[in-house]
């Protein structure tokens, strides 16, 4: 106690103590004031740019999608009004609440709710809300309407959603729409200004995409912090999408979409002397409306992991052999090459041998066609025939006639299309990594071996023939007026002797109107005359002591059916190309279907 | 000893009529810009004129209560704020026992009125423990010690109610007159190291919401869209307001809701977002100039209790400004504490206005 006396309260000490416990105060002050000096003038410009995005919200005013019509006017897609349940999860206090009563009043299992919710939530901002429940049917929207103002934070939206009216027919030339995806947008850096848009994603849907789109409005709206409309400050209203004719004929293409019967394959019809394309059919086919309104993503899942691929379009982007669909190309090559004339005989035993090579190259029929000139090597399609004429040829002959037949590259109807293949040397070296062989030229002499083609590739080919050498650009929009269109010419080929057309046409009408023709079986009085040609492509090679029969227990090694064909020969209204996978025969299984269309569409026999 | 106190009584009550209205009017003025522009702000940030007129009316109060204050004698009064403590006491208890909803017991409500004991004690105990410390011309060790406890005590109160931020305010204004009037540095040194060490224990006593803001603090984005988000809301208010500022009622963070709190702790955001840096810098200046002129009263005083009150409250004021501030502009935790005069809040007010009043009357009898 005495020892503390000492040390005596002076006088004024307070005041500077009072200073010192005042400092950190100071300093503290004088930091902040910095720092509002650092927001306000150092960083302004940053924080009046978030503070305007945190008011401004752009409402995008979604364009209606315009509507698909065959070439009749008959409606193909069009659409309709789904509603849909959104959640703005901001506004629910118990989420697992508010999931049970949602679950019970929609007849929704619980799971499926929680999940679909918890995904949701990751994904939106703050106040922003996102669909639950997707597509509700009749039962669901009027029980939620009744009972939606009891749970916070639901509201019931409706939005246009795409439908297409014939489902599986036509689905790979409509093609589907979706949402825009970020790879959509590293495409096309302009699509990243569209929300809430539904784009094409395939097909015409999304080759014309940017007709039947339209362009979006945008509403400049204020809205305060909970997300609440303020107050509008502009609005630019949405102008709506264009609506597409397409040359597609809906009966046709019911009426041969039903003759497939879900089996593999694909056709195109189109009319030669114009391009418009009739029908075009890839089998087995989707239902695009399980993509346009993606409501159960396992149904979407599924088919995609189809190992039957009903989303590929084999009738574009299919690559087969075009086996003996090919030989009348290499036919006029060797005419135009003078390598044979149409009179001259080659005797085919059934068997075709290089000097030199014991191997031999054998015909589809075992005792071979005896002495056959080019018609008849054409209508019996004989293969060691175009063996011979093939080696005579050789690939420099054979290459350019095919070339200018559109082989190996597109034909311009859609950007999708696959190429096809049309070998040479170098792609064999660069590719196969070996030289071109003789048996490489003979195996093209009947259409094996590398080549490759869609069967839109085989049906403009045909139209060539059917045209006596004019091929028209090839296209799915219907003209305004089908009379006074000019079709574009893509190639015009010529030959020495105008009159190769004419017999070359005759070998391909022998195949089905005569009694020695490949596809005779389909061969009726009634129907309009038809020229064609069968094919069977092999999708495995015969290797020497194995026969066919051994190979085709495996059904997916089976040959691949083929038959095109363009009529009435007189005056050909449309070309025909068919495939069926693994359907053996094309006689039996693809020349009826390309008589069908024909005959249907010209108003034959098969017409209703 | 005992009759020096007196002669000085009869020479105030000699001079009281020429006295009584002689007071720095400069502090006044100051306090009066301040409530006034606090309405303003309170009307531009709730839009609400209610909350505007019972804000007013606290004010008007205030005032009353703040002139009496300034006219009083206090050395008539140091009998009263010796135990004025025990009047805070009792609410703080009060506060305690009652029934309240909610996790927090902060309010009394009394019918048409509501108030905040822990506000009423973080001016009661610096008065009281001045007039303690100097009812006698020494200061005795035991007199620290008894002046401490009660402080802790107190300390204790609030802090259980819980209100991390006045709890610590009621510590500093307990701490600083027995700081003031002398206690020796090495004792100082000594409670600062001490206070240290119990800093884990306090963190481990601090609820779960209070441990979110320190987290908060450190590292905002970790919870954006939680209180996170409250002061990114802020900083893009005061930042989007640059120079000049959008305008009074233009404010678009603070007019849509954005900035939480923004007519109570948050009011400095509106502010600057509405006044822009000029704004800003113009309350600063007055409120240093307050400061300034508060702390002038303990410099030019004689009176060893005068030097302690106005000493501890200019510094309660000045840490209130502060950590309102510095928390609004993110380089301080969020704790509660509202801009004194400004704020939205009728307790705060009027304790602070007394406060200026009490500050007031030392001056003028000096």
């Amino acid at each position: 106690m005495n020892n503390f006396s000492r040390e005596r309260f002076k006088t004024g000490e307070e005041y500077s103590r009072a200073l010192f416990f005042l400092s950190p105060f100071i300093l503290l002050f004088s930091i902040s004031l910095f720092q509002v000096l650092n927001l306000t003038l150092f960083q302004g410009d940053k924080y009046q740019t978030i503070a305007e995005s945190n008011r401004i919200y752009q409402k995008p005013i979604s364009p209606v999608r315009g509507f698909i019509y065959d070439r009749n006017g008959t409606l193909l897609a069009e659409n309709i009004v789904q509603r849909d349940l959104y959640v703005t999860p901001a506004y629910i206090e118990d989420s697992a609440e508010t999931i049970l009563k949602l679950s019970n009043l929609l007849d929704v299992p619980y799971e499926l709710l929680d999940e679909s919710f918890s995904r949701g939530v990751k994904k939106v901002k703050k106040f922003d809300s996102f669909p639950l429940v997707k597509a509700l049917n009749e039962e669901q929207i009027a029980k939620a309407k009744v009972n939606l103002d009891s749970i916070s934070g639901i509201e019931v939206k409706a939005t246009l959603k795409r439908y297409v009216l014939h489902e599986e027919t036509l689905a790979h030339v409509l093609g589907y729409v979706g949402d825009i995806s970020s790879e959509d947008i590293r495409r096309d850096k302009l699509l990243a200004e569209l929300q809430n848009i539904q784009i094409g994603k395939t097909g015409i849907e999304k080759e014309f995409d940017y007709v039947l789109r339209g362009n979006p409005g945008i509403q400049t709206q204020e809205r305060d912090v909970k997300g609440k409309l303020v107050r509008i400050l502009d609005t630019q209203g949405a102008e709506d999408g264009k609506d597409i004719y397409l040359t597609i004929d809906q009966k046709l293409q019911d009426h041969l979409f039903k003759l497939f019967e879900n089996r593999r394959g694909a056709l195109v019809a189109l009319e030669p002397k114009t391009g418009l394309v009739r029908a075009l059919i890839s089998s087995p086919s989707f239902n695009p409306n399980i993509l346009n309104s993606i409501v159960d993503t396992d149904e979407v899942e599924s088919l995609f992991s189809n190992k039957e691929s009903p989303i590929f379009n084999r009738a574009i982007s299919g690559q087969y052999p075009p086996a003996s669909t090919l030989k009348p190309f290499v036919g006029l090559a060797a005419i135009e090459n003078e390598v044979i004339s149409w009179d001259k005989k080659i005797k085919d035993d059934g068997e075709f041998y290089v000097e030199g090579d014991p191997r031999p190259y054998r015909g589809w029929k075992e005792n071979g066609h005896g002495r056959v000139d080019m018609r008849k090597a054409i209508a019996e399609s004989s293969d060691v025939y175009f063996y011979n004429i093939a080696f005579d040829l050789t690939l420099a002959g054979i290459r350019p006639m095919l070339d200018s037949f559109g082989f190996g590259k597109k034909t311009g109807l859609t950007d999708f299309e696959a190429n096809g293949l049309l070998p040479d040397k170098k792609w064999k070296l660069g590719y196969k990594g070996d030289f071109w062989f003789k048996g490489d030229t003979i195996n093209l002499g009947i259409g094996q071996g590398y080549i490759l083609a869609t069967p839109l590739q085989l049906a403009m080919a045909y139209s060539g023939l059917a045209n006596k050498g004019v091929i028209y650009h090839p296209q799915f929009i219907q003209p305004e007026d089908e009379k006074s269109f000019e079709p574009k010419k893509i190639a015009e080929i010529q030959l020495s002797d105008n009159k190769a057309w004419e017999k070359m046409e005759q070998a391909l009408v022998d195949v089905i109107s005569a009694r020695n023709g490949t596809a005779h079986k389909v061969f009726d009085a009634n129907s309009v005359v038809i020229a064609g040609k069968t094919g069977t492509a092999q999708i495995k090679s015969i290797l020497p002591g194995k026969e066919y029969d051994a190979i085709r227990e495996n059904p997916a090694l089976r040959d691949h059916a083929l038959f095109v064909g363009y009529g009435p020969v007189e005056d050909p209204k449309l070309v025909v190309a068919v495939i069926i996978e693994n359907g053996e025969s094309g006689s039996e299984v693809a020349a009826p279907i390309v008589k069908s269309a024909i005959n249907f569409y010209t108003g034959g026999f098969d017409a209703e | 000893m005992q009759n020096k106190p007196l002669s000085f009584s009869v020479d105030i009550r000699l001079n009281q009529r020429r006295n009584l209205l002689n007071f720095d009017y400069s502090i006044v003025l100051t306090v009066f810009l301040l409530g006034l522009f606090g309405l303003a702000m309170i009307y531009s940030a709730s839009g609400s004129f209610t909350l505007v007129l019972r804000q007013a009316m606290y004010f008007f109060l205030g005032v009353i209560l703040m002139i009496t204050a300034a006219m009083s004698n206090f050395r008539k009064m140091e009998p009263i704020y010796l135990n004025a403590v025990w009047i805070g006491f009792f609410f703080l208890v009060l506060v305690l026992i009652l029934p309240n909803s909610g996790t927090t017991n902060r309010w009394i409500n009394l019918g048409f009125i509501g108030f905040q004991p822990s506000e009423l004690m973080r001016f009661l105990l610096p008065i009281s423990a001045a007039a303690y410390l100097t009812r006698n011309p020494q200061i005795k060790l035991s007199d620290w010690i008894i002046v401490l406890v009660t402080t802790l005590v107190a300390f204790i109160l609030v802090f259980l109610q819980p209100d991390f931020g006045t709890s610590a305010i009621v510590l500093l204004s307990g701490i600083m007159p027995i700081i003031l009037s002398g206690l020796p540095w090495r004792f100082i040194i000594y409670s600062f190291l001490g206070g240290i060490g119990t800093l884990p224990f306090l963190w481990m006593s601090l609820m779960d919401y209070q441990k979110e803001r320190i987290y908060t603090f450190i590292s905002p984005q970790a919870d954006a869209l939680g209180s996170g988000w409250n002061i990114a809301q802020s900083k893009i208010a005061i930042g989007s307001g640059q120079f000049f500022g959008k305008g009074y009622m233009e404010g678009s963070q603070s007019q849509l809701d954005f900035i939480p709190e923004s007519h109570t702790d948050f009011i400095f955001a509106v502010i600057v977002e509405e006044f822009g840096f000029l704004g800003a810098l113009g309350l600063f200046l007055l409120y240093a100039f307050l400061i300034h002129r508060l702390l002038y009263v303990a410099k030019s005083s004689n009176s060893k209790f005068a030097k302690l009150v106005s000493a501890t409250l200019s510094i309660i004021l000045a840490a209130y400004i502060t950590l309102n501030i510095s928390m609004v502009v993110g380089i301080f935790p969020v704790v509660g504490m509202p801009l004194p005069f400004i704020s939205q809040g009728g307790t705060a007010l009027v304790v602070n206005m007394i406060t200026i009043g009490i500050i007031l009357s030392l001056r003028r009898t000096t």
